[in-house]
């Protein structure tokens, strides 16, 4: 739309770079269709989150609730997969109950923060408590295994042309939130809501209905990101997914979501997805040792974030003033 | 109030020769001003007579082209903020800058806490504020938490402020513009007890009956000069409105219009529209074809809470709203449904979504007439409609992709305005259409709402300008204190007359 713009292509040349210095390095085990179908899977579930939570941040709201309600879910499918006596219909109605459980979620998260104005952070800063005790009290605080059957180790494992299904997910799941967001009218007023709420009240858009959709979608994503990893691990415990909350908004903000709202795309945070999970794999490659991984990731997030922000200098320069976090046009 | 005692005129602040221009145009010429010991001075002016600019070169906010200023009959240079403090003036803003955690007395000596040692001796605290309390006959207590106080009393922490930093002169902008009228009361109380102790007050105000009923003199600016000095039983109210607006101004063709209504069939038909909180009531009148009705009064008149409920923005208490012969539910969706566009007085807050481009913001509301694949929005349409808008009321800049936040504040009302010209449009109320935007832009939003109107739209046009009122309007209604209160049809309105009517004021003398 804006004509050639090298600003407009910075994420995919960090991307390529990436690629590039980690083949570099290591040429032998890092450019194979395995490891890169490793790379893939392993930011799968990020992956499927952040595209719902995205909704989350662009109406300027937050989710801190990510990681106990993935873990809630997961525990949610598993127990449910026992209650049907380990069979496939269990499975689907594994799916289905952790699925209305993250819709429902979100759905209260959406009605509170809108009725009672209570900021998104305090609401799902408490909610988060609330899905762990959940999951605490339902497993026992034990972990749960479950390995059948069949069509529940699939969703986390069974290949498909060399890639497992949780890329498919992701894939999929990316491609109909970028249709939303991109395409449809209400992807629009999401827009519009996150980046002035009274003027979009006044131009006729529903604003509580919008903002309890979108808390809605980010239930429902997490909710799959707990069914895909409980699969991948073939277990469930209150602790599933923990520290996913963290991951989640990085790879937003990596890709450049303003957590103030109204700014961000879905390529942009799966590409902070990807770009964690590519770090991730090089680090484990290259055998750094997990005592300096962490060092590593926040200096690498700091380099790609400032690099990133370099391009658009010449936007932010126009805007008076410091801003915590940058704001772009959509 | 006893009348002051001329002979024992003591001058504590006195301006004098004073002119000042920004960018050429002269804003203040030659203008004299002085304030007694003791004395409530009110400042009047119409909007841009140079009221603030006076206010803010006796502050030391502007630096003065010319002129001097005496305090205690001493030339002092007053370069900021801090040099009129140390003097002894005290501003009271109208963005109040309390903290609401912390006590009346954290409020007053914050900052400039007495200590015991290193640490905060509160007790003194609380009692010099109590004494100052007990001096000026405040109701306020010293240890209560300021987020349990209205905003009237507020406004008296910030007073109390400018006293305990021994202020000989407070300047107080529009005090009651926010204030309820119980709260108003406890104001004015406050400022008699002040001026009664030696205290003085430079009251600016567009209210006519507070500056009467508080003043012992009263200046009058037009126009960036001095254009009266009242003594107190001088202030009459048909005669401070002739000097506001100027014999000469009430002549001169934007000041004087011969209204003549359009009578088509009725469009909009407000049938007693009532408010929940008593900020309008029992408000009928109706709107033609192809009219444009101008709506005046003073601010916080209750025009805009009016013209957000016939939107449906707020709901009001009771009442009805039809359009064409058909009773509207309000709601902002039912609203641009039935076919009603709605501009409202805060662009920034209200008006459009700064990050988003001029597209997104002309097709904000127009969703259900822009093309669709399926689900999907065309942007080929939705670029198609944004570039028609811009054509149509010339936006500037032309690139539809640009993001409204940086543009001029003509053209993002352009914007604002451009998204109602895309509908079929029955209805169009305008709030403070040019608030804050440059002369050129003014004429081109005026020809776009004649435009409209040519073409049969009916068009609620709220306005605190004077001027722009006579120069769009056909009819003009002018609301006071949450009634209408005045019509002008098919006579020869001025803006004394205008203006009287939001006063209060009965009859104004014909001018000339």
């Amino acid at each position: 739309m804006k004509g050639f713009n090298i600003s407009k292509y910075s994420k995919p040349f960090i991307l390529v770079a990436f690629v590039l210095i980690l083949t570099a390095l290591r040429p032998t085990t890092f450019p194979t269709v395995g490891n890169i179908a490793n790379v893939l899977w392993s930011v799968s579930v990020i992956g499927i989150m952040v595209c719902g939570t995205i909704f989350v941040f662009l109406v300027g709201g937050i989710d801190l609730s990510i990681a106990t309600l993935c873990g809630f879910s997961a525990v949610v499918v598993v127990e449910v997969i026992h209650f049907f006596g380990d069979t496939t219909l269990g499975v689907l109605a594994g799916v289905i109950a952790a699925i209305c459980v993250g819709a429902m979620a979100g759905c209260v998260h959406g009605f509170i923060i809108t009725t009672f104005n209570i900021p998104a952070f305090l609401v799902t800063f408490a909610s988060q408590s609330v899905f762990l005790g959940l999951s605490m009290v339902i497993t026992n605080n034990k972990i749960v295994s479950c390995t059948a059957p069949a069509a529940f180790t699939a969703i986390g494992a069974m290949k498909v042309f060399g890639f497992p299904l949780p890329i498919y997910f992701m894939l999929v799941i990316a491609i109909a939130s970028w249709y939303v967001l991109r395409k449809t009218e209400f992807g629009r007023y999401i827009y519009a809501v996150g980046g002035n709420a009274t003027a979009s009240e006044i131009s006729g858009i529903n604003v509580k209905k919008s903002t309890i959709l979108c808390y809605v979608f980010s239930g429902i994503t997490t909710a799959i990101g707990g069914i895909v990893l409980a699969s991948m691990t073939q277990q469930a415990a209150a602790a599933t997914g923990s520290g996913y909350t963290n991951d989640v908004i990085t790879a937003g903000v990596i890709g450049g979501v303003s957590l103030l709202g109204g700014v961000g795309t879905v390529p942009g945070a799966i590409f902070g997805a990807v770009l964690m999970g590519l770090l991730n794999n090089g680090l484990n490659l290259m055998s750094v040792p997990s005592t300096h991984a962490g060092l590593v990731k926040g200096l690498v997030i700091i380099i790609a974030v400032g690099f990133d922000a370099m391009q658009h200098r010449d936007q932010s320069r126009k805007r008076a003033g410091f801003r915590l976090f940058k704001k772009k046009a959509a | 109030m006893a009348e002051l005692n001329q002979t024992n005129l003591e001058t504590i602040l006195e301006a004098k020769g004073i002119y000042k221009s920004f960018s050429g145009v002269p804003v203040l010429q030659d203008v004299h001003f002085e304030v007694a010991k003791g004395e409530v001075h009110a400042l009047m002016g119409e909007n841009g007579a140079g009221k603030s600019t006076l206010i803010k070169i006796i502050t030391g906010v502007y630096s003065k082209d010319q002129g001097q200023i005496y305090w205690e009959g001493k030339p002092v240079e007053i370069n900021n903020y801090q040099d009129c403090q140390k003097l002894g003036v005290a501003c009271i803003y109208q963005e109040l800058s309390v903290i609401p955690p912390l006590t009346v007395a954290q409020n007053v000596f914050l900052g400039r806490e007495p200590r015991n040692g290193k640490l905060i001796d509160f007790r003194k605290m609380n009692r010099m504020t109590q004494e100052l309390i007990d001096k000026y006959e405040f109701p306020l207590k010293p240890t209560t938490i300021v987020d349990n106080l209205g905003i009237g009393q507020r406004q008296l922490i910030e007073i109390l402020k400018g006293l305990s930093q021994d202020s000989k002169l407070l300047i107080m902008d529009e005090p009651t513009a926010s204030l309820s009228g119980k709260e108003a009361e406890m104001l004015f109380k406050i400022i008699q007890t002040l001026r009664n102790q030696g205290v003085s007050i430079i009251y600016i105000s567009h209210r006519l009956e507070e500056v009467y009923m508080l003043s012992d003199r009263l200046t009058i600016l037009r126009d960036g000069k001095n254009a009266a000095l009242l003594q107190k039983h001088e202030i009459i109210p048909a005669k401070v409105i002739e000097t506001m607006i100027g014999k000469v101004v009430d002549e001169s063709s934007g000041s004087r219009k011969m209204l003549q209504s359009r009578e088509g069939e009725v469009r909009l038909d407000v049938k007693g529209l009532t408010d929940k909180s008593d900020r309008y009531r029992n408000i009928s009148f109706q709107v033609h074809r192809g009219e444009i009705l101008g709506l005046g009064g003073l601010i916080g008149a209750g025009r805009t809470e009016v013209v957000r409920a016939i939107y449906g923005v707020d709901k009001a208490q009771s009442g009805e709203v039809w359009l064409d012969g058909v009773k509207l539910n309000p709601s902002p969706r039912n609203s641009i449904n039935a076919g009603i566009g709605f501009v409202p007085e805060d662009r920034r807050n209200q008006g459009f979504i700064p990050l988003l481009s001029t597209t997104r913001n002309v097709a904000l509301t127009n969703y259900d007439i822009v093309k669709k694949n399926g689900s999907a929005v065309s942007d080929k349409d939705e670029l198609e409609m944004s570039k028609r808008a811009i054509q149509a009321i010339d936006i500037r800049p032309s690139d539809p992709n640009k993001e409204v936040g940086v543009m001029s504040g003509g053209n993002q009302q352009k914007v604002v305005l451009g998204k109602w010209l895309m509908r079929d449009l029955k209805l169009l109320i305008v709030d403070e259409p040019t608030a804050g935007i440059d002369v050129g832009a003014k004429d081109e939003i005026y020809s776009i709402l004649e435009d409209l109107a040519s073409k049969g739209v009916a068009i609620i046009v709220v306005t605190s300008d004077l001027q722009e009122l006579l120069r769009v309007s056909h009819r003009i209604l002018v609301m006071r204190k949450g009634n209408i209160v005045k019509e002008f049809k098919n006579v020869e309105v001025t803006q004394s007359k205008v203006l009287a009517a939001g006063q209060g004021v009965e009859e104004v003398e014909e001018a000339g």
